[in-house]
């Protein structure tokens, strides 16, 4: 089979801090939370948590009114995050030639999709007392809305497909991409993911579990602490991040800017429980995502970790680590962005990849937030990054989701200067 | 409702949904050409029914313009209250 190296050529966010993918990551480097408390007077009980929103996106400018008009939050999240990227790949989004992109690729995560237009009717109807819902809610409400518009938006006629896999649903969808790309099935493939995760019954849900950070307004933006003695859970953020892969002789023929090579993906299963993860586990999607990329672990510098900041998760992740890195893993560079940007759920794998890429490509890692001096005993064993690092000669890094189910992905990327 | 009221809800839909200006839709105008398709016809209707408690049957003839729009308003208009 015929095997191409994958070149990132473009970026894209909509991201609860504003601005593009620099924003992002400036943020993130200085350790900058963008959680606030979340707080709604809701039927029967008010909604009131830690939560990252994206509260200065404006679908309607972003988009235009009849776009957006046909769209639920998640796809405003996920289209507007993948033209940022196709903008930023040089790429037309007229096709000067149609035929050109027949074979081009949509591939999407998102673990929640529609469920606002479903819950909104589900309201109007028990709660509101109407008797009709929109025309329009099913296709607000599809979960490959985001495929379905980019390939009409960008001309798109190869593979459209959406994957839901839980917190690992954009990894998995980058991961495909990436493989569809490298056996040159496509030269270009637009992938990323995108959630909203605000609806009143998924929130509800997620704080059945025990699982919600708690927080007040002026204790809210340090509430999701991954890896520290007093971590007390998740934060649950809405957006969207996308990228570019394309054939690296194809992106290298019409001049593009190159970001980074991805250059590996790694899945695996648990197989033993819906919630509790497992070290075996998590390392067999590690040992998959290297023999992919045909790397030694000796040569991974950073990963950014799936670090949720729940009791169980987080040791189990570390141990996982260490199995795999032995006695390496002391030195290896591990972060957990989750704690300034939330957990996007099916969107996490991709603005956790997108905070990679740029890792690599700055040289730069960024902290695991509010973790100096809280560091568990139980999370020991790696080299945790308390504050944002700059003018680190990153060459390889891992980004890590492990899911509920047990579904568990690993992406590997390169910095281009050492490709 | 008058014309100039189904006229003017229309203009609004436009607006609000579509970004349009309320000055392009007048009466000769195609509905096709202010981005009104079968599914946006269908979400129009649907806002129509809601706010006017008439609804398009099946076998009448689709719209072309806003003036064939607002006729057929007038029209479904006309026949509730002649029920009444």
């Amino acid at each position: 089979m015929t095997r191409r190296r994958v070149a990132i050529t473009g970026l894209g966010i909509v991201s609860p801090y504003g601005g593009g993918v620099n924003a992002f990551f400036e943020h993130l480097l200085a350790g900058r939370s963008a959680v606030r408390l979340l707080h709604t007077e809701d039927r029967p009980r008010p909604l009131s948590m830690p939560f990252v929103s994206c509260t200065t996106f404006d679908a309607a400018a972003m988009l235009g009114k009849p776009l957006a008009g046909m769209m639920g939050r998640f796809a405003h999240l996920g289209v507007a995050a993948a033209f940022d990227a196709w903008d930023d790949a040089g790429l037309a989004r007229q096709a000067p030639d149609p035929a050109e992109r027949e074979q081009w690729a949509c591939i999407w995560g998102t673990a929640l999709g529609g469920i606002l237009a479903f819950e909104k009717g589900y309201r109007d109807m028990w709660q509101n007392g109407r008797e009709r819902l929109s025309p329009l809610s099913v296709l607000l409400g599809m979960n490959n809305a985001v495929n379905a518009h980019l390939s009409i938006q960008l001309g798109l006629g190869g593979v459209s497909m959406s994957h839901t896999v839980a917190c690992a649903s954009s990894t998995v969808a980058i991961g495909e991409a990436f493989h569809h790309v490298r056996d040159a099935k496509t030269p270009v493939a637009i992938t990323g993911g995108s959630d909203a995760t605000h609806a009143y019954g998924v929130a509800k849900a997620w704080e059945a579990m025990g699982l919600i950070a708690p927080g007040t307004c002026e204790t809210a933006f340090m509430a999701c602490r991954p890896f520290a003695a007093n971590r007390a859970g998740l934060v649950l953020g809405e957006g969207g991040a996308a990228m570019v892969l394309e054939d690296w002789d194809h992106a290298l023929a019409r001049g593009a800017r190159i970001h980074a090579e991805i250059v590996g993906y790694g899945t695996s299963c648990d197989r033993s429980h819906l919630v509790r993860p497992e070290a075996d586990g998590q390392a067999r999607a590690l040992h998959a995502v290297l023999a992919d990329a045909e790397l030694s672990p000796n040569v991974i510098d950073y990963v950014n970790a799936h670090g949720t900041a729940t009791v169980e998760g987080d040791p189990v992740e570390i141990a996982a680590l260490r199995k795999v890195f032995g006695s390496r893993a002391a030195g290896l560079a591990v972060s957990a962005t989750k704690s300034m940007h939330g957990h996007l759920l099916g969107a996490a794998g991709a603005i956790e990849a997108l905070a990679t890429v740029l890792a690599l490509r700055e040289g730069a890692i960024p902290p695991t937030a509010h973790l100096q001096g809280k560091l568990d005993p139980a999370c020991e064993g790696v080299d945790h990054v308390f504050e944002g690092r700059e003018g680190v000669p990153l060459k390889v890094a891992l980004s890590s989701s492990f899911a509920f189910g047990g579904s568990n992905a690993v992406l590997a990327f390169r910095a281009a200067s050492a490709s | 409702m008058h014309a100039m009221q189904s006229t003017e809800l229309i203009r609004q839909f436009l607006h609000e949904r579509l970004g349009v200006d309320p000055q392009l839709a007048v009466s000769s105008a195609h509905l096709a050409d202010l981005g009104i398709d079968s599914l946006m016809l269908a979400e129009l209707m649907f806002e129509v029914d809601e706010r006017l408690g008439v609804a398009i049957e099946s076998g009448m003839t689709a719209p072309k313009t806003v003036g064939d729009l607002v006729a057929l308003i007038d029209t479904l208009q006309a026949a509730k209250v002649a029920r009444a």
